[in-house]
């Protein structure tokens, strides 16, 4: 994290970079208390990259100069991106930072052959074991019964392909397991599609199974075509190339005695 | 709806779409919805060029899968007014034609 740099007028100009899933952000903000959350809240993840992406955290000093290449508003907060510059506006606490974040990363993640997953993550072997599934699919269940420090993220995973390989990053984006993320990075064993049953039991899935596993737990938010045709063909490929599965577990570490190796 | 001979086909733009095994996978952008397309309609949705008649999606249904042309061209129509209504296609006034 940057020492603050400067004083623009009414608050102390500071900023900080941090990079998730290595895409780089540089956040540029004049409200202490805001520096002071985001400074906790991503931690794990700050330090200097080249150049970052920069965002203009409330900084009513700028105009909007030209129309946004990408717009979206959630519960008061704005985000404005277009060629030359990126603004969060209307922010009033970490967890609308948080959430135009997301927003933001899951939009510039198309450029980058990744994107965003409602799943929980965990690292074992050196292997990325990714769990997906919807609000009460057992996401966290699964983050809590696993060994304490592989858990990447119990809420929303990355995942990018490099290489010719698919890996799983941490992000700072937590769920009810309350883990601040791992920033760390794995090649992914195998996308598991969440199913809570009496008994253990894995099963592999089709490309055509796996898609429709993913595309509802996929974090997207713009509606422009292009963009939405680029994350097809990234989360198609995904289905293609990752090994998926289903997994009906049962509340209990033994789930894992039915993993693949 | 019903597909008339002076109606051509074509997707709707604001789509995006991908083949996956025999499969094509459609998501709306607007309302996030996805949609699945089957062998045949999979098919259909391939050929479905701006250009093409409900009849002439149906010769060539006909044609790949041996089918007779009269049911093809049932096939074709029922699945066209279910893509319609999805709002995955649209029908364009072919040349000399109108949509009225």
């Amino acid at each position: 994290m940057s020492a603050p740099d400067a004083n623009s007028g009414g608050g102390r100009q500071q900023q900080f970079e941090f990079s998730i899933g290595c895409v780089p952000f540089q956040l540029q903000m004049s409200d202490e208390r805001l520096f002071r959350a985001a400074s906790v809240r991503y931690a794990a993840f700050t330090g200097a990259t080249s150049q970052p992406i920069r965002i203009a955290l409330n900084d009513s000093s700028t105009a909007e100069s030209q129309p946004a290449d990408f717009a979206y508003a959630f519960e008061g907060a704005v985000l404005r991106a277009d060629s030359r510059k990126i603004r969060f506006d209307g922010v009033r606490n970490e967890y609308a930072l948080d959430s135009l974040l997301r927003i933001l990363l899951s939009w510039k993640l198309t450029g980058r052959n990744g994107f965003l997953l409602h799943a929980a993550t965990v690292i074992r072997n050196g292997k990325a074991y990714v769990f997906t599934g919807r609000s009460g699919a057992g996401k966290s269940t699964v983050a809590s019964l696993s060994p304490i420090g592989s858990v990447l993220t119990d809420e929303i995973s990355l995942l990018r392909r490099e290489n010719g390989e698919w890996r799983a990053y941490g992000t700072p984006f937590w769920g009810e397991f309350r883990a601040a993320g791992s920033n760390t990075s794995a090649p992914v064993r195998g996308i598991f599609r969440l199913v809570q049953a009496a008994e253990n039991r894995v099963a592999l899935l089709r490309p055509i199974e796996m898609i429709r596993a993913l595309l509802p737990n996929v974090l997207f938010f713009s509606s422009e075509s292009k963009a939405n045709r680029r994350l097809l063909e990234i989360v198609g490929q995904a289905a293609e190339e990752a090994p998926g599965y289903e997994l009906a577990f049962r509340k209990a570490p033994a789930f894992w005695e039915a993993l693949p190796a | 709806m019903t597909s008339k001979p002076s109606v051509s086909w074509q997707k709707n733009p604001a789509l995006a779409w991908r083949e996956i095994d025999d499969a094509t996978v459609i998501i709306s952008p607007t309302d996030s919805v996805m949609h699945e397309l089957n062998d045949t309609g999979s098919f259909l949705w391939k050929n479905i060029d701006g250009r093409r008649s409900a009849a002439e999606l149906a010769g060539l249904l006909a044609e790949s899968y041996e089918v007779a042309p009269d049911v093809a061209l049932t096939d074709t129509q029922a699945l066209l007014d279910e893509m319609s209504t999805r709002k995955l296609v649209v029908p364009i006034p072919a040349a000399g034609g109108d949509l009225r």
